[in-house]
């Protein structure tokens, strides 16, 4: 028996959502872009090994990085699958095969944690660059 | 004309929606000048496209390095980076013209670059087999009412091209059943989780991440092991007379790039019935670069003019980008700074950017350069290839004070020294 700040894996799929893309058309990269986008949807067999409610914290790590958001239960996922809006979030965790003709932010292996850190703000998945 | 309370009259204007690759082209929008009144037929994501549109606030501005500049400066420095660098990329353009499109290839042929669009990490190569007649297609036009199946696979419409139902295939159908509820067609889709559309298959085909190669051999005949739901695919596809396969990036993404065993499927299907595979392709005019680019080059993306023409995947923006091949990226209308991982994004420092867009995107607030240019579909008109390849023509709605993105790559097509 694992415990559950040992955390799961899971497949993140990432999907297109229009609400989202509708709230970045209307405002841009705030609030509810971040409502929005930091929500992971995950099955209750996942939700139970985490030892996670409704609306508690996960923290998913990718192969290129992490990020926490909020977690949802969805009676129509198996164990092991999570469901998130394809976002900045989702950007944040996916990585890139050299050599590759697709990019892997469709279905990100990734690693869930419980934690009571914040949730990541959007502001910190943007990409900043050192103009010359 | 018509009139708004107290008098003042309105313009009211049809116009072809470029909010996704649906190009709906029965919008119909009251304009009072530069502002936008009510909006007619559109979905929720193209009226919020529109409103952006004619939103200032969310227009891209000139700038240098941060530093808010005339367009004339802009395109200057623009064309001095161009100029001095020596490993060149032009990218972006599926949300151009054709107009557009062209006079970026003779921009990237003048400079000997490299040129690529999204579709080589994501539609292009099954774009090329459409394109070369391997796989057959149709236009949606030709699939309502006649076609008798209807099969999405890896695409949920109702996320990405909120009307394509209602316009194009399912609600669009004439004839409805007895009862009137249903229309006369069957509605299927194949998918690794429940969306809207998969809750109105019958049936819909649940399949694990990247479990679409299992279906499909077992489709084909290629597989020792047929699972059930491939035999039950089969028997669907089998008992339609004229199928179509509509494939989203769900699809795509799974295949990776190798779509030979989905064209033997598809190939083999249509010995016994009508087949026809449309690409659900997000951006407006990627099958317009596609075929642009095949024409000059023979190829549909990641193409050198480096020496002649190559082609190669080492040309592909993932590539270059991953390498850090080029020293110059020139973007036009397209954002992937919201959508390429941060960790490829991270190897762009140093690199000079140039964004040609109307909206400020994360790509714009990151770009050494911005040019700011109309609103394709709202302030200027031109040409599009629909993902069904049909041909539609886009109308100048109001005149927006920006130039057209060709003639700013016009411009530094005639200002750049290679």
């Amino acid at each position: 028996m694992t415990s559950p700040q040992q955390g799961i894996s899971l497949t993140i799929v990432a999907h297109e959502d229009v609400h989202l893309a509708i709230a970045k058309m209307r405002d841009g990269w705030g609030d509810s872009y971040q409502k929005m986008a930091a929500v992971a949807r995950l099955s209750r067999a996942d939700l139970e090994k985490l030892g996670l409610k409704e609306n508690a914290k996960v923290e998913l790590t990718g192969p290129a990085g992490s990020v926490v958001v909020t977690v949802r239960s969805d009676a129509s996922l198996e164990a092991g699958i999570g469901v998130m809006p394809s976002s900045l979030y989702t950007n944040r965790l996916a990585s890139y095969e050299p050599g590759s003709s697709t990019l892997f932010s469709k279905h990100i292996e990734s690693r869930a944690v419980p934690t009571e850190k914040g949730i990541t703000p959007v502001a910190n998945l943007i990409v900043r660059r050192n103009r010359a | 004309m018509i009139e708004r309370d107290g008098g003042v009259p309105l313009s009211s204007r049809t116009l072809v929606c470029t909010g996704c690759g649906c190009l709906c082209d029965d919008i119909q929008v009251e304009v009072d000048g530069a502002h936008l009144g009510r909006i007619e037929n559109a979905c929720a994501k193209g009226a919020a496209y529109l409103q952006a549109a004619f939103n200032p606030e969310r227009r891209a501005q000139s700038t240098i390095r941060g530093q808010g500049c005339s367009p004339e400066a802009a395109i200057d420095e623009a064309a001095r980076l161009l100029s001095r660098a020596s490993r060149r990329l032009i990218l972006g353009l599926d949300n151009s013209t054709l107009e557009t499109q062209s006079v970026a290839i003779d921009l990237t042929r003048k400079l000997g670059a490299v040129i690529d669009d999204a579709s080589s990490f994501s539609y292009g190569p099954l774009i090329e087999r459409i394109i070369k007649k391997e796989l057959p297609t149709c236009s949606l036009s030709e699939v309502k009412n006649k076609a008798d199946l209807l099969l999405y696979w890896g695409a949920n419409p109702t996320a990405t091209h909120p009307r394509h139902l209602s316009k194009y295939t399912y609600y669009a159908y004439a004839d409805f059943n007895p009862a009137g509820w249903y229309p006369k067609v069957t509605l299927s889709s194949i998918d690794v989780r429940q969306t809207e559309l998969t809750a109105m298959s019958q049936p819909a085909f649940k399949i694990k991440p990247g479990g679409d190669r299992e279906l499909i051999s077992g489709l084909a005949g290629e597989s020792p092991t047929v699972t059930d739901q491939a035999r039950q695919l089969s028997e669907l596809v089998k008992k339609s007379r004229f199928c179509a396969i509509f494939c989203g990036l769900g699809l795509v993404h799974s295949l990776d790039g190798d779509c030979s065993a989905f064209t033997r499927m598809v190939q083999l299907l249509s010995q016994s019935i009508r087949m026809a595979v449309i690409p659900m392709i997000a951006e407006t005019n990627m099958l317009g670069f596609t075929q642009s680019l095949r024409k000059q080059t023979s190829y549909v993306n990641q193409v050198s003019f480096a020496d002649g023409v190559s082609y190669g995947r080492e040309f592909s923006i993932l590539e270059q980008v991953h390498h850090q091949a080029a020293d110059c990226i020139l973007i036009v209308g397209s954002d992937p700074f919201s959508t390429l991982p941060q960790l490829l994004l991270s190897k762009l420092h140093g690199v000079d950017i140039i964004c040609l867009d109307h909206f400020s995107t994360l790509t714009s607030e990151a770009a050494d350069v911005v040019v700011p240019t109309t609103a394709p579909g709202v302030e200027s008109g031109g040409d599009l290839v629909r993902l069904d390849g049909e041909s539609v023509a886009l109308a100048e709605l109001i005149k927006g004070g920006f130039a057209r993105q060709e003639e700013v790559l016009r411009q530094l097509l005639q200002k750049v020294r290679p």
